[in-house]
């Protein structure tokens, strides 16, 4: 099959057909979630067929679609968005499955399955985008679906908290991403990715710019936001509320992995320079130590989970960061591995969370503990996973963690002193902490004695259909870990390659001999035993912390600022829109008098107009009448006079509009004035008859003044512009004169100017009158509930 | 208000004064009228036929949806306004075709006669919604 077709119809095929997820529930009832995971097998399939091709060069395609804007629907599927898309699609099928038995069959199936599918199509769009501004329409829909699902449970307030936390945190990263591109834009005058990153020159003119940084840290606030890197790591522990399979799936092996993506997608134009270690490797770093030792305090399983995610992708972020100054290659390449095996060991731990949850109805890991002779299948799936996440061999996670030291020696021999020994002890810290909560994981679940208390009398194995999906991400933990070449060959080396933009070929042995790298491994496990052992200690060292620096936290910045928002707009709000429709004319009517002043002082030295009395006899009384009509309505003491002399106004304008041969606009007129007296009248018959409103005489004067004012400026304007003074420009409306026959097929120009030339304006003013009903409709309802 | 002569006329006026806002819509594009006026119209003598005869006393015969009117004009207009891009057109593009009728002469048809339709729905319907809810409300 063509290759635009597969990766189209893999990126698009979920949005189809969830929407038609509602009308299939009713027939398969909560079989539902069988169809979801064929649908996300079909799109791994599709992707599949197009790993060979990539082996050779990027595949590129586009449709026209923003021609004036440069922007096209162009695909981009090189080794990168490649791997993503099989770690999307693969782990897609493993957690759509696995929910069919974990949701209830009494939950909401079709919205918890289409956003599923929603969130893997907007995924796969963005790691196939070869146009930033595709990139980040994609990306900020992986947010808005993340959303939905993180508040799944609408009715829990840790839900709506956690989702509307992940929202205001990635969505705004995204923002700022979009700033980055657009200045990126700036310097290379295009939104297309391909096309700066196979430009040398290109890429030269990038690093040298002045905007350079700009651009660098705009993007990169984006990554580090998606992926919970450095202070934006708060929504992820609380984006935990989600459905366990929604946190495996999305907050474990794919959406947060997002931030990675879009990295290791900018890596050739922003890598190599010092500004690029500092940033990526820097936050990378820290975020690892910071996170891997915050996860100690966690007593919900999930949560611990959420913290080692954050470290772990640290770890890979701190990776991408190596390229400046080391052999290139060699960070990436451990990178891209250990992106694939965290998929695997993180997405497998967090369907054990999500099993044993389930089981023992609890998270609480100090209320957990012995459940190893009663769910034995669970312990040693649950044990592979964590013990590859801490990295012991023959997992995967052993392999990609002895590269990740390797990379880091490179680095610190790079450096120099003192950095030798700086970078890799470091990188050994991260991985001590790793090792403690992995086994406290295992330890805190499954070993050491059952709680007398507070689990279910019995626990037991979960069915086949919640097993088998975890023992089959256990299954590539083992394989991968054993045979390493199978998944290198095929998705590690050329998504390596295509970082670096230059083939690369990796040698991943289990066994390589006694290396620096081996006894670093050797010193985590040893260091690893023995903070394990003062585990709860340590736990106790940050509550105590918290306890007495509340302030000295990311979480109390963030909840100070979105708390205080209400406040603080509230008081924007009622300086803005003070209530009183009085207000908003004293403004509109100033506004007014200060801008006619312009051409008033302008003009008034030309000419004084002249004032011309030269009028029919029937139009002076008309003028007459006009003027009572106006005067009553100003002074007349009751709401219902006061109505019907404005009326009788509007009437005797449109009685004007006959004279000066205008019919549509005397007919509008007429029709409007009395809708909007019968609309008025309807509206007064509700309160009470006459003005109590006391006017103290200074208002009352201020209020005159302002009147008069706009009226004699009014006047003035219109004699100067009646008498020619003010200078004529060529009028609009020959145009619509003479083409609106040839054009639009029409005599009335005012229709067509109405309906075909502004027919764009028509739909919007339409489109708000119908708003307004709407309005009034809820203004009325709410009213009617709130008494 | 409601005396025995404002009912007759208002009887009177209501199937006249509904052909008068259906010719100024479709005769709109080239003499004076179109879809707001022809609404307006429909909406100001059906306003006047409430009044006269009650909200109440009007709704135990004749009671459409109205939200359902200018629901369903919108979405004429706004297909209007996509239906030139099947056709590879620009958004917006409005189509004229003149079909001779014995002895009558040229009947125009126009696209943005069909958007004029969407906009003569959403006038009626959202105009009559806020009327009766205003009127309604206690």
């Amino acid at each position: 099959m063509d290759p635009f077709i597969s990766i189209t119809s893999a990126v698009f095929l979920p949005f189809v057909l969830a929407a038609v997820v509602p009308a299939l529930e009713k027939l398969l009832k909560h079989r539902i979630g069988w169809f979801a995971s064929l649908i996300a097998f079909i799109s791994f399939l599709l992707i599949a067929s197009i790993i060979p091709l990539v082996h050779s060069d990027p595949f590129q395609a586009s449709v026209e679609w923003l021609p004036s804007m440069g922007v096209d629907f162009s695909i981009y599927a090189d080794g990168l968005s490649v791997l993503f898309g099989i770690i999307i699609t693969g782990i897609g099928v493993i957690i759509m499955s696995y929910s069919t038995a974990y949701m209830g069959h009494k939950e909401d199936l079709p919205r918890y399955y289409q956003w599923l599918l929603l969130f893997m199509g907007s995924m796969l769009g963005m790691v196939f985008s070869a146009n930033t501004i595709m990139l980040f329409i994609f990306w900020e829909l992986t947010s808005i679906t993340s959303f939905m699902l993180i508040g799944y449970w609408r009715n829990k307030p840790e839900s709506v908290y956690g989702a509307t936390k992940s929202l205001l945190v990635t969505a705004t990263g995204g923002l700022f991403m979009l700033a980055g591109f657009i200045v990126l834009r700036a310097i290379t005058g295009t939104f297309d990715i391909p096309t700066i990153l196979q430009n040398e020159a290109l890429i030269q003119a990038v690093q040298s710019h002045k905007l350079f940084l700009a651009a660098l840290v705009l993007i990169f606030i984006g990554a580090a936001s998606k992926s919970a890197q450095g202070p934006f790591y708060i929504w992820l522990p609380n984006a935990m509320e989600a459905p366990t399979p929604v946190s495996a799936f999305l907050h474990s092996a794919t959406m947060v992995k997002a931030g990675i993506y879009l990295v290791a997608r900018v890596h050739p134009i922003f890598s190599g320079t010092e500004a690029w270690f500092v940033l990526v490797s820097g936050t990378g770093i820290i975020t690892m130590l910071v996170a891997g030792f915050l996860a100690f305090r966690q007593t919900d399983i999930k949560a611990i989970l959420a913290y080692s995610t954050i470290s772990q992708l640290a770890y890979i972020m701190t990776m991408f960061g190596y390229t400046t100054y080391q052999e290139p290659g060699m960070g990436v390449a451990a990178a891209t591995f250990h992106l694939l095996n965290h998929a695997t060991f993180k997405a497998c731990l967090f369907l054990v969370a999500g099993i044993v949850a389930h089981e023992a109805a609890t998270r609480d890991i100090t209320r957990l503990g012995g459940l190893r002779h009663e769910m034995p299948i669970t312990f040693i799936i649950a044990t592979i996973g964590a013990l590859s996440m801490a990295g012991l061999p023959p997992l995967n996670g052993f392999l990609s963690k002895e590269m990740f030291y390797e990379s880091s020696i490179e680095m610190g021999h790079a450096l120099g002193s003192p950095f030798t020994f700086i970078i890799p002890a470091l990188a050994v810290a991260g991985g001590v902490f790793t090792f403690a909560y992995s086994i406290k994981f295992i330890a805190g679940i499954f070993l050491g004695k059952r709680p007398a208390k507070g689990l279910p009398p019995h626990i037991h194995d979960p069915s086949f259909v919640m097993i088998v999906p975890a023992a089959f991400l256990a299954g590539f933990i083992i394989l991968f870990g054993l045979v390493p070449s199978l998944a290198v060959q095929s998705l590690v080396e050329p998504a390596a390659s295509s970082i670096m933009m230059e083939p690369q070929h990796l040698h991943i042995q289990l066994w390589h001999g006694v290396t620096t790298s081996l006894v670093m491994t050797l010193v985590t496990f040893l260091l690893g035993a023995l903070v394990y052992a003062k585990y709860d200690s340590l736990a106790e060292l940050q509550n105590g912390f918290n306890r007495k620096y509340p302030m000295i936290s990311v979480n109390y910045i963030y909840d100070g600022l979105v708390n205080n928002a209400k406040s603080t707009l509230k008081g924007f709000a009622s300086f803005m829109q003070p209530g009183p429709v009085k207000n908003y004319m004293l403004a509109l009517l100033g506004l007014m008098i200060l801008l006619f002043a312009i051409p008033f002082f302008k003009l008034a030295g030309n000419s004084i107009p002249s004032l011309n009395f030269d009028v029919e006899p029937y139009e002076a009384l008309v003028f007459i009448f006009m003027i009572i009509a106006a005067v009553g309505a100003a002074v007349l003491p009751k709401y219902l006079q006061a109505v019907i002399s404005l009326s009788a106004l509007g009437y005797l304008v449109s009685l004007f509009f006959i004279y000066l041969s205008a019919p549509d606009l005397a007919l509008t007129q007429v029709l409007v004035e009395t809708l909007s007296t019968i609309i008025l009248l309807l509206a007064i018959v509700k309160i009470p008859q006459t003005f109590k409103e006391h006017i103290s005489p200074s208002v009352f004067i201020r209020d005159a003044l302002i009147s008069v004012a706009v009226a004699s400026m009014v006047l003035i304007l219109l004699l100067y512009a009646n008498q020619g003074i003010i200078p004529p420009f060529e009028s609009l409306s020959y145009y619509f004169i003479e083409k609106s026959w040839p054009l639009a097929g029409g005599h009335n120009i005012v229709n067509v100017i109405i309906v075909d030339f502004r027919g764009y304006d028509t739909l919007g003013e339409i489109s708000v009158m119908c708003l307004a009903a709407l309005g009034v409709y809820n203004i009325i309802r709410s009213r009617g509930e709130s008494q | 208000m409601t005396t025995v002569i404002t009912k007759m006329i208002t009887r009177i006026c209501l199937p006249l004064a509904i052909l008068f806002s259906i010719s100024l819509l479709l005769a709109g594009h080239n003499t004076p009228g179109g879809g707001f006026i022809g609404g307006v119209m429909f909406v100001a003598v059906v306003a006047l036929t409430y009044v006269v005869y009650g909200i109440k006393e009007i709704k135990k015969s004749f009671n459409p949806d109205w939200g359902n009117w200018f629901g369903f004009g919108l979405t004429i207009s706004a297909l209007t306004a996509f239906s030139a891009l099947p056709f590879g057109h620009n958004f917006f593009r409005s189509a004229v075709e003149f079909i001779p009728i014995p002895f009558v002469g040229n009947l125009g048809l126009v696209s943005a006669g069909l958007f004029d339709i969407g906009v003569y729905f959403v006038v009626i319907g959202s105009l009559l919604s806020i009327f009766q809810m205003v009127g309604e409300d206690k």
